[in-house]
């Protein structure tokens, strides 16, 4: 279980990665997950240099096969992280999206 | 002040579901003080390197639980570091002699992962990461994923040149008992095995393993006779980077590794091209290519090829790598895997290293990484 008070302290940073965009700078293609994850299965996870020079990791949502490349232009979208667990608090976080 | 390694022993390493934690210290530390051919009570100080026994075992205060275990009524304590808790562990037992406080310590390197589900266990290493990482859905096998694609980006490197060093460390590890993995492989095998995170396959990754392994360390050793030859610790540094991968510049080398090697060669007084064999963190295949670069053994982008034409296997023109198996196919309990390191190097170093032998070794290094990188250890060894 995660903490919801953890929870909630993170929800104020995800405001500042709301409305990037950036590129795609490597990706994977999780196959074998973590517990948590195991229903997505596969789901890309890409390392993004957003604008302002920072890298950023997260899921590729909403993509295919031809989005999976370096220099792929995405952008940060407000989306599910995971199932809730016995906090029974959904978390929310950033992923991305090719556009 | 020189540090001399007296003995070093390994369990074997493997799914070991009959051994406990305990009966696994106890095999290796009688090993070692019969080895050094010491009382146990000269020992003045216990380090044990181990990363999960808290999150996985519920068992912490691992310090004390190892000197209850051994019977040693000495200062006590649990090194955490990740995947570099063994080579850590051993750093500050170093730094402990330096100190001159103790003059001979014990370094206890250990690890029980089969005891627990592999998804318990990929979970558990995953605290090794960033929160975001974890967020993220990201495995072990996921990190080291992306810095594979973006070398092979660079550089051009080949899934068939990673996949050299899985059979390299096969060939290895048939030559080493302890080994887990006594079984040659093919570098199709390897390009056929089921996908873990893209480009890397399940022969691409070090596996889940038990084992531990102990070495002793002193400042006041005696050379016991004509036939043994000392090995000293020449160098032992860390260096650490950044927790999470996407905060770092790039993705194509380990800044932490870059860092730890050239204080450690600046300590020795010596440099790449003196070293004759290295254990380096091949947790996946792509690590051990990046290790081979940042250790300055081959220039960037240059590994692979090198590796794929066998210059690092043992009778390769060297230097030659992992002739233990590596942690590719020796095993890798992740709190023994920076002390077994040490072990090899010193077996090497001793001429105790069997078929696998170097011929001729003098000096060596061993090479340690915690997570994607965020911190790396590297000690020389040396017989000179």
């Amino acid at each position: 279980m995660i903490s919801p008070v953890k929870i909630w302290r993170h929800q104020k940073k995800v405001n500042q990665l709301l409305g990037k965009t950036g590129k795609i700078v490597s990706f994977t293609l999780i196959r074998v997950a973590p517990v948590e994850f195991k229903q997505q299965v596969p789901y890309p996870v890409v390392v993004v240099r957003i604008e302002d020079g920072r890298g950023v990791v997260g899921q590729l949502v909403d993509w295919e096969k031809k989005n999976l490349k370096l220099g792929q232009k995405v952008k940060t979208v407000y989306r599910k992280i995971r199932e809730p667990e016995s906090e029974g608090i959904i978390p929310y976080g950033i992923k991305f999206k090719p556009c | 002040m020189q540090i001399a390694v007296l003995s070093g022993a390994t369990t074997k390493f493997g799914e070991l579901w009959e051994q406990s934690p305990r009966s696994l210290a106890q095999e290796v530390v009688s090993q070692a003080i019969e080895q050094a051919g010491i009382e146990k009570k000269e020992t003045q100080a216990l380090f044990v390197g181990n990363m999960l026994a808290g999150i996985l075992g519920g068992q912490e205060n691992i310090g004390a639980f190892f000197a209850d275990e051994l019977g040693l009524e000495v200062p006590a304590v649990r090194i955490e570091g990740a995947c570099a808790s063994g080579g850590l562990a051993v750093h500050q037992a170093v730094l402990s002699l330096l100190t001159g406080k103790y003059q001979t310590v014990l370094i206890l390197g250990i690890e029980k992962m089969t005891d627990y589900k592999p998804e318990e266990v990929a979970q558990a290493l995953m605290a090794a990461g960033s929160d975001e990482e974890r967020k993220a859905g990201l495995t072990f096998p996921g990190l080291y994923a992306l810095m594979a694609q973006a070398h092979m980006e660079k550089y051009g490197t080949t899934e068939e040149e990673m996949a050299a060093v899985a059979v390299k460390n096969h060939f290895h590890a048939c030559l080493n008992e302890k080994a887990q993995f006594k079984k040659e492989i093919t570098i199709d095998d390897v390009l056929k095995s089921a996908k873990v995170a893209d480009p890397l396959k399940l022969l691409d990754c070090s596996p889940i393993s038990d084992g531990a392994t102990a070495i002793i360390l002193s400042s006041k050793f005696k050379v016991q006779s004509s036939r043994d030859k000392p090995v000293f610790i020449a160098a032992s540094a860390v260096a650490t980077d950044t927790l999470a991968l996407a905060d770092r510049e790039d993705l194509i080398s380990l800044k932490a590794t870059k860092k730890a090697a050239r204080k450690a060669y600046q300590m020795a007084g010596l440099g790449p091209e003196d070293i004759d064999l290295a254990e380096v963190h091949d947790c996946f295949t792509i690590a051990e290519i990046m290790a081979m670069e940042d250790l300055g053994f081959f220039e960037k982008g240059k590994a692979g090829q090198a590796i794929l034409k066998g210059e690092t296997k043992i009778g390769g023109k060297g230097p030659i790598i992992n002739s233990s198996g590596g942690l590719k196919a020796g095993g890798h309990p992740v709190g023994a895997t920076g002390v077994k390191q040490i072990v090899e190097v010193f077996n090497q170093l001793s001429g105790q290293a069997g078929k696998r032998q170097v011929k001729g070794a003098k000096i060596g290094l061993a090479h340690n990484v915690a997570g994607s990188g965020a911190l790396a250890v590297v000690h020389i060894l040396s017989n000179l």
